[in-house]
């Protein structure tokens, strides 16, 4: 059957409008002319200042934030053989939060700006170094995805405690909230050093895996006895996509729902076929924080990006509960 | 093809051990719970347990992995499927260890009785198309040892006809083929039947010396009786 990129190329000018947008639009509005002379460094002083300094490195981590934890998403239900799974279920997100949030507590963050995605970063893989732990070897996608529950509400737990700590000290435990709900605001070039490379790096890597990640969300054992090493294949995955998601939360707090709902559209309208779906995703994922992230400009209020990921996402995923399958 | 010796498992399976000659069509049969579908996961090299196993005369330890893909298809029970890949892309995973060439999949979705499904999601399946589905997955392998987990249930009479006739011409190109079934009349007409009783193999040879009511009473605590049958067969 012969396959068609136009989707792609469709979701790339989807991606590219949304760029352009957010490059555009803010408090200073910006024609696409004056974007574009800032972007080739000529134009006057504020507009470049706008967009090279505050538009531009929001904007490419907004990009590589969506990127990762769509890619993340695909991973997970790959390897759950579950359309609903996401990188949140395995506690990666919330023990990337709670390392933000001790961080913050603990004061670290005031002494350096990569504190806080360090200890980010620490906070994912601690979690995802439990799930193995608490899983053990041989353990079936049922184990891990419990393990993946119970450290939720750990870590959960954990980060309610520490705000509590923070009771009375309002500048910290306001960054806190802000914080877990999520945002691209602020973000400088020290933040997109810290998350595009890696997320380039991570996306690159996973395209090898695409045909037998095919296999392997049909089964496990079918995947194998057709001549993959699932084993190292599962844990390889699992791998790239706890650093995608540590990335992602470092950098752009608590954003629910793209790793979710991203794919699950792009398998509603082009099959699950990873040779697509997972490129598509990447790019798609891109689209859709940009995009929201306009919308927390557009709307009254300082709405913020997880907010509004979350009550996209929100509904969407109650109504494909109760969709027949 | 297959030589396994003093299998075991646990309780699940204990001190088995077998041959699979090429060109041979062999049927494991039991009770629930005899251990059938364990015995084929590990002979598949799916599931570790104590004991030898050679494929082709290789151990399987020392087997990699693409290459196992290429010498040995399996088809287990389960059949859930939660992703809408087309019938036509799902036969053609078994050429995952060849480079994915695509050779087979047209004739084996034939075979199967399938080829007017290929555009269809799997999801959208009948039981029965969904095994023969995964069925020509396994086919378009074209690996020597074919090992099915009871490829004949959800079929109807027709469709079992069938997959025990291509089974047999397997057979006939000089493949090992076994498969576990619960149709002990079906048994009847395969090369070797092996009898596994609570994780033990309680017997193993020729049908007509193995299948006597004797051991069919002892082991699955029926009465057989022989004659007075409905022979069914393809036109």
């Amino acid at each position: 059957m012969k396959r068609s990129w136009a989707p792609a190329w469709f979701l790339a000018l989807l991606l590219v409008l949304a760029f352009m947008g957010s490059l555009a639009f803010g408090e200073v509005r910006l024609a696409p002319s004056e974007v574009i002379r800032a972007l080739i460094g000529r134009g006057e002083g504020l507009s470049r200042t706008v967009v090279l300094d505050f538009r531009l490195p929001r904007a490419l981590v907004g990009m590589a934030v969506g990127a990762g934890l769509a890619a993340s998403g695909v991973l997970m239900q790959s390897f759950f053989r579950n359309p609903l799974a996401s990188p949140g279920l395995l506690g990666v997100s919330t023990g990337g939060a709670l390392g933000a949030v001790a961080a913050l507590a603990l004061g670290w963050a005031s002494n350096s700006v990569f504190a806080l995605p360090a200890a980010s970063i620490a906070g994912a893989f601690l979690a995802t170094f439990a799930v193995m732990a608490l899983a053990k070897r041989e353990a079936s996608a049922e184990h891990l995805l419990l393990a993946g529950v119970a450290l939720n509400a750990l870590f959960g737990a954990a980060t309610s405690f520490l705000l509590n700590l923070t009771a009375g000290r309002f500048e910290v435990s306001g960054q806190i909230v802000f914080w877990m709900l999520g945002g691209l605001e602020n973000r400088t070039w020290a933040h997109v050093w810290m998350v595009l490379p890696g997320t380039l790096a991570g996306c690159l890597l996973l395209l090898p895996y695409r045909r037998a990640m095919n296999l392997l969300s049909l089964g496990e054992q079918g995947a194998q006895s057709l001549g993959v090493n699932v084993r190292r294949l599962q844990w390889e995955i699992i791998a790239l996509s706890t650093i995608l998601t540590a990335l992602a939360t470092a950098v752009g707090g608590v954003i629910g729902f793209v790793g979710l709902v991203v794919p699950h559209i792009l398998r509603l309208g082009f099959g699950p076929d990873h040779r697509r779906l997972l490129p598509l995703s990447m790019i798609g994922g891109a689209a859709f924080v940009l995009g929201c992230d306009l919308i927390t400009r557009f709307l009254p209020g300082e709405l913020r990006l997880g907010v509004v990921t979350a009550l996209l996402g929100g509904p969407f995923f109650l109504w494909m509960l109760r969709r027949p399958a | 093809m297959i030589r396994a010796e003093a299998i075991t498992l646990g309780t699940r399976l204990q001190d088995v051990s077998l041959l699979l000659p090429p060109g041979s069509l062999t049927a494991v049969v039991g009770p629930n719970g005899a251990g059938k579908s364990t015995l084929l996961l590990v002979l598949a090299g799916l599931l570790r347990a104590e004991g030898t196993i050679a494929w082709m005369g290789e151990d399987l330890n020392h087997i990699p992995f693409p290459e196992r893909g290429r010498r040995l298809a399996w088809v287990g029970q389960d059949l859930q499927v939660d992703f809408a890949f087309t019938v036509r892309d799902v036969v053609a995973q078994g050429r995952h260890a060849f480079g994915d060439d695509g050779e087979f999949v047209d004739d084996t979705m034939r075979a199967m009785d399938i080829a007017h499904l290929a555009d269809r999601p799997v999801t959208r399946l009948s039981g029965g198309e969904r095994r023969r589905t995964f069925l020509a997955r396994a086919l378009a392998t074209d690996a020597k040892i074919q090992l099915w987990d009871e490829p004949t249930a959800n079929l109807d009479v027709r469709h079992s006809l069938e997959v025990l006739q291509l089974a047999m011409k397997l057979r006939d190109e000089g493949r090992a083929v076994l498969i576990s079934l619960h149709d002990l009349r079906a048994a009847l007409c395969f090369d070797q039947v092996l009898v596994l009783d609570r994780g033990r193999l309680a017997a193993g040879g020729k049908p007509e010396t193995v299948l006597d009511p004797e051991l069919i009473h002892r082991v699955f605590g029926v009465k057989a009786s022989m004659g007075r049958e409905m022979t069914l067969e393809l036109p």
